[in-house]
């Protein structure tokens, strides 16, 4: 693997940018290199929000995503901001009850797959504050991106020790919704 | 020992300037640069420092500048519109030879503009921004590790040559969180002591490398203050000798150590017949562009300044006399093409990639620059 970028996109409130930094802190366990960013302005309250990680084996060049690999979409608002910037070799997750009927032109069935990350998070937490962590066993057990056990410390270790079983549960599941993390 | 860390360029300038011995923070938030005190609340007490949110701007400088006096490291960091009020008083500090460092972390301007996105449209502003002439002292870090690494050269710098060391980098790198090798310890310059008894001491005499040793307040040397041009006894005066004196020592501190101060990084120039010229966040497109444009078969390079005042004209000039055309990349409607043309002397063809719309420059705009120009050559 060389350069890999990873955007979690969804609403404020669904933990897409705790779940960004927690996979970027990951990446660092396993000894790669990694940034995380995140959409940054007014709308940080209540409306879109974004994280992107680049994780490599080397150095970093720039530390943004250039051509998405892996985009992750938690709410439809999201999908239409984000589903132009996909890379041409980029795949595309999204989440059930969000996925249009029709997707833009440019994406086919073969480069977008749908898991019911919400409702998932949902039946864990009663809310949605769990989404990011339910997507990121998503983006684990489909991309295989970071060791699995160094994801697992990341999560315990970045969220609030009071729950910390709730997250871990989260990223469990997440990882089950795509039938486990391929060897 | 190291240790390896995400964090945000804010939290690394923090931790530089802690770890360089900056024991006072005066400062009013703002954004993007409010993650450098929400960190120096943190850590200053436990190592014995003060932070003081002040009233304003103009109110932070100054009391940098009295921390300072009074034997601290001392520091503030701001954006935007916070600059323009700080430079008054940095100039106060260069005419009263106050070691302090000054964080300018770019936001979209003029005015309050765009407070969230990236820019670097004060390259000149930290140059220029205060009246007079004057050195000035400006880095330009383009990662979290670098913010890390030239933020404690701007103490080192400023305590050397005794005036304001400014930092200057832009919200991309304030706030994106990066993998950063953190060093153990540092290496501290501090500032010379008088060591005359203080009957003798004239508090601007310089030493030999043009720098009067610097008492703090309190050591027992008495010594006056002032932003009016004075004398090396510290006194206001009128005579043009002194005046022209005082101006040249104190614009040589600087020009004599053009060598020692400026740092560029050379990146696949060798052999380049296409240079981009890029500094801070820019930098690291660049270096990208030019990386996937050596596989596509051009020969491209890159000069980074770290260093952006001084100029490195020497450096600059030596790529002009090689390369067919540099390509100037910065986030602005084009502050520094105008000192690379200086510099090169119309030795090379100079070319704009300029971009002041709040978005980054990025490694794929400056590849298309790149092929489209060898497509033409062609």
């Amino acid at each position: 693997m060389s350069r890999n970028e990873i955007r979690i996109a969804g609403a404020g409130g669904q933990g897409v940018v705790t779940a960004g930094r927690i996979l970027a802190e990951a990446a660092i366990l396993c000894g790669r290199a990694a940034t995380h960013s995140q959409a940054y302005g007014p709308q940080a309250r209540g409306g879109a929000s974004r994280s992107d990680v680049v994780i490599d084996t080397e150095a970093i060049g720039f530390p943004l995503a250039d051509e998405v690999d892996l985009l992750v979409i938690l709410n439809s608002d999201a999908y239409l901001r984000y589903q132009p910037e996909l890379g041409e070799r980029g795949h595309l997750i999204i989440d059930g009850d969000c996925a249009p009927e029709h997707l833009s032109r440019h994406l086919c069935d073969s480069n977008v797959t749908k898991y019911p990350v919400v409702e998932k998070a949902r039946l864990l937490s009663g809310g949605q504050l769990v989404a990011g962590i339910v997507a990121l066993g998503v983006v684990q057990a489909f991309a295989n991106v970071v060791d699995t056990e160094a994801l697992r410390e990341a999560v315990a270790t970045g969220v609030p020790a009071r729950h910390k079983e709730l997250n871990l549960k989260a990223l469990e599941a997440g990882m089950q919704l795509v039938g486990g993390v391929r060897a | 020992m190291n240790r390896t860390e995400l964090i945000q360029g804010n939290e690394a300038c923090a931790l530089a300037a802690v770890a360089a011995g900056c024991r006072f923070f005066g400062g009013y938030p703002i954004t993007p640069s409010t993650g450098i005190a929400e960190q120096m609340v943190r850590l200053l007490p436990d190592a014995g420092g003060v932070f003081v949110q002040m009233e304003d701007e103009i109110a932070s400088m100054a009391a940098v500048i009295g921390a300072s006096l009074a034997g601290s490291k001392a520091m503030t960091a701001t954006s935007g519109p916070g600059f323009s009020l700080m430079q008054e008083h940095i100039g106060y500090a260069v005419m009263a030879e106050v070691p302090c460092v000054i964080v300018n972390v770019m936001r979209g301007g003029p005015s309050t503009g765009r407070p969230t996105a990236p820019s670097q449209g004060d390259v000149m502003q930290a140059r220029w921004g205060t009246h007079g002439d004057h050195p000035a002292v400006v880095l330009a870090p383009s990662s979290v590790g670098e913010v890390y690494e030239l933020t404690v050269r701007a103490f080192n710098l400023a305590e050397r040559f005794r005036t304001p060391v400014i930092v200057l980098y832009d919200e991309i790198i304030g706030h994106t969180r990066e993998s950063v090798v953190l060093p153990g310890s540092v290496d501290v310059v501090d500032r010379i002591k008088p060591d005359v008894e203080p009957e003798q001491f004239w508090p601007k005499a310089p030493a030999a490398n043009g720098v009067p040793p610097m008492p703090a307040f309190g050591d027992g040397y008495r010594f006056h203050v002032t932003g009016l041009t004075h004398d090396q006894r510290g006194f206001p005066t009128e005579d043009s000798a002194l005046t022209g004196a005082l101006m040249t020592r104190l614009n040589n501190k600087v020009d004599d150590h053009v060598d020692e101060i400026v740092q560029v990084e050379r990146f696949m120039l060798d052999d380049a017949d296409v240079a981009i010229f890029a500094y801070g966040i820019v930098g690291r497109s660049a270096r990208e562009a030019v990386q996937r444009a050596r596989t596509m078969g051009i020969k491209a390079g890159m000069i980074r300044p770290l260093t952006l005042w001084p100029f490195p004209d020497v450096q600059v000039a030596a790529v002009a006399e090689q390369v067919d055309a540099m390509i100037v990349a910065e986030m602005n409607l084009g502050q520094l093409i105008g000192e690379v043309q200086r510099a090169s002397g119309g030795r090379t063809e100079i070319v704009g990639h300029l971009r002041a719309d709040g978005e980054p420059i990025t490694p794929s705009q400056l590849l298309t620059e790149l092929t489209d120009r060898n497509e033409a050559a062609r």
